[in-house]
């Protein structure tokens, strides 16, 4: 755990790096007694696939959003029909009130699989949270690479261009095209900066003396192909989903163009037509409405579309980050052999 | 007899209880009507025997008539037209007997009545307008309806009244005896008029009361007419003197109700007067019996005693009895003894051969005839006669080489009786055997296989054989080459899927063991595979109906594959074409085919041709319908998928039992070749995103197996399949072997092959070459090299064939190692892309798929906006597309 702690500060620093300015907080604090409870959430309860999930609090300093505290949300199986989720909240936040802990509610936290969180449930939920308060934020905690040695923990924000169109609800292609998003301006990440009292600080500096070095540093491992192979096939799935959608929609452009075509044929029947009768004097056809003769064939709706090449784009981003750090540890594993030899 | 006196006395006592008291004319009139009934009951009764269609219809005439009478009096005019509207359509019915007999009088006279009475009502106003509307309504559509209809019997109509004025005229005078009259009604009538003369001198009656009798015994009178309609001018004497017997009778009566009970009486002995008459009517030339109708009687005797029995005569019955053949009410039993007796007739009187002949063909013709039902099969005593009277049938036409049979032959040309000419008979003995065979097959289809029964019918099998084999002996040298090429047709369908035992043991060399043995052999005459070539060829080069041929090519094929024939088979298959227009032909034609498929299938399998039984047992085995396409039962399906009519026609198309292909064996073998194409190709293909099943039933299976909660010991078939199929995925041949063979395999399976121990070595062999080659595309990996030598020992297979194996594979690229010759090696390449690696090949793929999607998406805005761009440049994209990707594809050649 000690060693996790530590190179937290390099991600920290990471994150910073890669900033982007926002309207309501530029950066997200985040507790240490934050994080590690996370941690022990999914330890505890997710395994696999599974994803586990929470509720974040904390409150809004000036420019950023400090998380202080959080709860998970209770694993319940489909039977327990009666279990009401709003009213575990309600009740959760009255209880630490009590305490005297920050009640307010800033965001929610999820835990992922290799990665792939970007999915449509997210999206809703997400809005929702933004949707009623401005500045909630969602944590994206991924196991696996936190296992490899680096702690891994995002915090992300939706655009606000995608709120309008969540607002909106139009997912068609020409609202899409008119909110002129791509996949990289659906989310927004905000650096995240753990941040804990002094007293723990020195506690943790204190530990650190103490501490033992580890004998085994995950950090290290060589072995990459397992690792990668799940991303692949992950990838492939999302690959496969998407030349489906573009099918789809490519169907969907043929009929529209198609019909584009008839309609056109029709008005200019239409006209010669009325020329004609005008020539003899004949009053002209009477209007008739087209929309209702030539309806548009039902778009899909691209927003998945969108979703999962975030996602793809976040896979890749994945695969790349790890393959150039694993080639590094290759390198370095070599230097050493030949040092050594 | 005595039976109809008691009847007799009573309705005397009935009807002299309705004569005591003075009841009111309606429910007179209805009990009168009962008493009718009653009458003609027991009139039925009795008379059963010997009443014609002419009575019948009669009888039905007068019945409606009393009804249309008893209407009239109770003016229900509604009741009256539907009652005429039931008679015009009864007159119609017997149209045919009245055009001989003349209309009836009855008829005549109700006719007449009727219009009379109708007139009289249409005159009376009062009356009219008390009735009410519906009555109303009905008397005017039934007035303009008499009217009409009576046009057509004007001339009767008038004659009769003729009659009637002539009746008011004696009435008048009171002289009925001395009148000479012109019609048998006219006389009856008379012989009433002096009856109640003398009643009226007997008893002093009311003139009222009379009336009313009058017209109830005219009705009586009406309906005794109807059997005394048939007599001739001669019996009218008899009826005269009767009548005075009866008169002498009549004196000691005391009620007038007698009088009807006295009437019976009096016709009871004109019946009996009959009957004697019937008895020696043959002395007199008389012969009620050829009535002109056809009369189906069951008389034992055939001709009256004495008759001189000759040709004519004989003919002249057969068509009467034939010309019952197919009426309704024909019972057809009762025909089948008939010609049985006429048979014996003209064999007594030794009336020839044709005339022998033609019955015959009659009596098993009417013995197809008896179930009038296609689907029902014939009763086992049937049976067995009808094989009698062909086997009968042969032995004449056998003996007798005058006869001419043909169904070309007119009736009115044939030649029955003229002994010195050639005799010429009109009738098909193939179509009668054709028929019988398919009557076997129905019998055979409806026994239960399992049951001593079904043995016991297929005993008959040698017979109808025998009965075929000498109709092909007759035609061979009597008929036309269509009716030769059908009779062997027949033939072959005896033959063909029967294993020809003898002649596999002396292919093999080995003799009868004992001497009777060796009897038999050599009383069996020629091999059928000799016997089957003979007749296809024959029909091969002499048929023109394709059916046929199609039937012999297929039967032909199916026998060479049964006796393991197999080059020969596949090519006769192969030569023929059957296989791109088989869907053309009919249901019975296409399950043949699907047999021979089968059998073919199964053929090559026992040859080691494990590929050529997989492609040929595909088609029917991957639909899982095998049993109804083999015809070999019905699948159980709902009702909306086939309605009952369906179900009939099918069910007629079953293969009988004895023919079946064993369903086990069948899917056994597919199973069985599948799993050693399958396994080895799936080791090969592991990684390949484009991979293909093979055979899509075992997979079936083997996920069937996987999904298995509890993995038991193998207990069917399919099981043992699996569970080996997983055994030779590890390249564990000796488990794989214990699997396929074994005692319970064996006994379900490989035991039905006539070699069994030869097929078991076969799948031995195949079983440790395929295990072999899958060992190495499982494991390949894992080795730098492997020694041949270890190979051979592993899978007990000797070095060469190894070799050969290992080469193969080396040479099809479907292994990448080399041979170290002087070691005995197997080096690896140790080129196979890793999963990784083959993980990212199909990513790559995909992605080229992507690609093209989009371009696709890309081409079409191009194409609504730019508007000018056309094919050749959506095949520039294309050709741009398959750069990439033999890009890709050069790269993975490379990277090997």
């Amino acid at each position: 755990m000690l060693t996790v702690f530590f190179d937290l500060w390099s991600d920290k620093k990471r994150s910073k790096i890669s900033s982007v300015k926002t309207f309501s907080s530029s950066c997200v604090f985040v507790r240490l007694q934050v994080v590690l409870k996370i941690i022990k959430h999914y330890q505890e309860e997710g395994q696999g696939s599974e994803v586990v999930q929470g509720v974040l609090l904390g409150l809004v300093v000036e420019d950023r959003l400090e998380i202080t505290n959080c709860f998970p949300f209770p694993q319940h199986t489909e039977d327990d029909v009666d279990f009401d989720e709003v009213q575990y909240q309600m009740e959760m936040m009255r209880s630490l009130r009590h305490v005297n802990i920050d009640h307010l509610h800033v965001g929610w936290y999820q835990s992922t699989y290799y990665g792939s969180f970007v999915s449509r449930a997210l999206l809703d939920s997400q809005f929702s949270y933004q949707h009623a308060i401005e500045e909630s934020v969602v944590l994206i905690y991924d196991p696996i690479k936190t296992a490899q040695g680096s702690l891994c923990l995002k915090a992300y924000r939706l655009t606000p261009k995608l709120m309008e169109i969540c607002k909106e609800k139009d997912f068609s292609p020409e609202g899409l095209k008119k909110a002129c998003i791509g996949y990289e301006h659906m989310f927004e990440e905000v650096p995240i900066v753990i941040k804990n009292s002094h007293l723990i600080n020195v506690l943790l500096l204190d530990l650190q003396e103490k501490s033992t070095v580890a004998d085994k540093h995950e950090l290290l491992n060589l072995s990459s192909s397992n690792h990668l192979e799940k991303s692949l096939q992950l990838l492939m799935d999302r690959m496969d989903d998407m030349s489906q959608d573009i099918g789809k929609y490519n169907t969907y452009c043929r009929n529209l163009s198609k019909q584009q075509q008839q309609k056109q044929q029709y008005l200019q029947r239409r006209q010669q037509e009325n020329a004609q009768r005008q020539s003899r004097g004949e009053p002209p056809l009477p209007e008739e409405d087209i929309s209702k003769m030539f309806k548009p064939p039902q778009a899909p709706a691209r927003m998945d579309t969108l979703l999962i090449a975030g996602q793809i784009n976040n896979y890749c981003q994945n695969i790349k980050e790890f393959t150039s750090q694993n080639l590094g540890k290759l390198f370095m594993a070599e230097a050493l052999q030949g040092h050594s030899s | 007899m005595s039976r109809f006196f008691a009847t007799g006395s009573d309705s005397e006592s009935e009807e002299s209880s309705s004569a005591d008291e003075i009841t009111p004319k309606a429910t007179g009139t209805t009990f009168n009507k009962q008493q009718a009934l009653l009458l003609s009951d027991d009139e039925e009764d009795t008379k059963r025997v010997v009443r014609s269609a002419k009575d019948k219809r009669f009888e039905e005439l007068t019945n409606i008539i009393k009804t249309i009478r008893n209407a009239m009096k109770i003016r229900d005019m509604s009741k009256c037209l539907e009652e005429f509207e039931q008679l015009c359509r009864a007159f119609l019915k017997s149209k045919t007997i009245v055009d001989k007999e003349g209309v009836p009088q009855f008829y005549v006279r109700l006719l007449a009545d009727l219009e009379d009475y109708l007139n009289q009502l249409w005159e009376d106003k009062e009356g009219k307008k008390k009735m009410n509307k519906n009555n109303a309504k009905a008397l005017s559509t039934l007035r303009q309806k008499i009217r009409k209809y009576n046009k057509d019997f004007e001339t009767e109509i008038t004659s009769y009244k003729e009659v009637l004025s002539c009746r008011e005229g004696t009435r008048g005078q009171q002289v009925p005896q001395g009148r000479c009259c012109r019609s048998r009604h006219l006389l009856q009538d008379s012989l009433r008029w002096f009856l109640r003369v003398l009643t009226m001198q007997l008893f002093v009656c009311q003139d009222e009361e009379s009336e009313s009798e009058d017209d109830e015994e005219s009705e009586d009178w009406g309906s005794d007419s109807v059997d005394s309609g048939s007599e001739s001018e001669d019996n009218e004497g008899a009826a005269a003197s009767l009548a005075v017997v009866f008169l002498k009778k009549y004196v000691f009566s005391l009620g007038h109700g007698r009088i009807l009970s006295l009437k019976k009486h009096k016709k009871k002995e004109r019946l009996e007067e009959e009957a004697d008459e019937e008895g020696d009517g043959e002395e007199g030339g008389w012969e009620k019996v050829k009535g002109g109708v056809p009369l189906v009687k069951e008389k034992p005797k055939m001709f009256a005693k004495g008759t001189e029995i000759n040709s004519a005569v004989v003919i002249k019955k057969l068509s009467e009895i034939l010309q019952a053949r197919g009426k309704k009410g024909t019972d057809r039993a009762a025909q089948i003894e008939l010609f049985h007796a006429l048979a014996g007739i003209s064999n007594e009187n030794n009336l020839g051969e044709g005339i022998l002949v033609k019955i015959k063909f009659n009596i098993v013709s009417s013995l197809y005839d008896y179930n009038p039902n296609l689907a029902a099969f014939m009763k086992p005593e049937m049976w067995k006669k009808c094989l009698e009277c062909i086997d009968e049938l042969l032995d004449i036409l056998f003996n007798n080489n005058n006869i001419f049979i043909g169904e070309n032959i007119a009736e009115d040309s044939e030649n029955l009786a003229i002994s010195d000419q050639p005799f010429r008979v009109r009738g098909c003995i193939l179509t009668l055997v054709e028929r019988m065979d398919e009557e076997f097959t129905k019998v055979m289809q409806n026994t239960d296989p399992h049951s001593q029964e079904y043995v016991d019918n297929l005993k008959d099998e040698g017979r109808v054989c025998g009965i075929i084999d000498r109709l092909l002996q007759y035609l061979e040298s009597k008929g036309s080459t269509e009716e030769v090429c059908r009779v062997f047709l027949r033939r072959i369908m005896h033959t063909y899927y029967k294993f020809d035992y003898k002649a596999h043991r002396r292919s093999l060399g080995l003799q009868g063991e004992t001497k009777s043995e060796q009897d038999q052999e050599e009383s069996e005459g020629e091999d059928s595979a000799v016997i089957m070539d003979r007749l296809c060829k024959f029909i091969y080069a002499k048929d023109r109906t394709d059916r046929i041929r199609t039937c012999a090519i297929l039967c032909h094929i199916y026998h060479h594959a049964l006796h393991s024939r197999w080059f020969q088979a596949r090519d006769l298959m192969l030569m023929s074409h059957l296989q791109d227009n088989i869907q053309h032909a009919d249901p019975p034609v296409q399950i043949l085919y699907n047999r021979t498929m089968v059998q073919l299938g199964i053929c090559a399998f026992r040859q080691g041709m494990i590929k050529d039984a997989h492609n040929a047992l595909l088609d029917i085995q991957s639909s899982g319908r095998a049993k109804e396409l083999l015809g070999q039962g019905l699948l159980m399906r709902n009702m909306q998928e086939r309605n009952a009519e369906q179900e009939k026609i099918e069910k007629r198309r079953q293969v009988p039992f004895h023919m079946h292909i064993n369903l086990e064996l069948l899917e056994c073998v597919y199973l069985v070749s599948a799993m050693l194409l399958e396994i080895p190709y799936m080791a090969a293909h592991e990684f390949d995103a484009r991979r293909r099943m093979i055979s899509k039933q075992f997979h079936h299976q083997l996920r069937v197996g996987e999904r298995q909660p509890l993995l038991g010991p193998p207990e069917s078939m399919r099981e043992h399949v699996v569970a080996a199929s997983k055994a030779m995925k590890m390249g564990d041949w000796k488990t794989c072997h214990s699997f396929i063979i074994n005692e319970k395999m064996n006994s379900k399976v490989w035991d039905l092959f006539p070699e069994a121990q030869r097929v078991q070595e076969m799948l031995v062999r195949k079983i440790q070459e395929e295990s072999l080659r899958t060992y190495l595309f499982t494991y390949s990996s894992v080795y730098d090299s492997i020694s041949m030598k270890t190979l051979s020992e592993m899978f007990e297979l000797d070095l060469p064939t190894v070799h050969s194996i290992i080469s193969k594979m080396i040479i099809n690229e479907e292994l990448m190692a080399s041979l170290d010759q002087p070691t005995q090696t197997v080096v690896m390449h140790r080129t196979e892309p890793t999963s990784l690696q083959n993980m990212a090949l199909q990513l790559a793929e995909k992605l080229g798929g992507l690609v093209e999607n989009n371009e696709r998406v890309f081409d079409l805005k191009q194409g609504v906006y730019g508007g000018y761009f056309n094919r050749d440049h959506k095949g520039g994209y294309q050709q741009k597309q398959n750069y990439q990707r033999g890009g890709y594809r050069t790269q993975n050649q490379s990277s090997y």
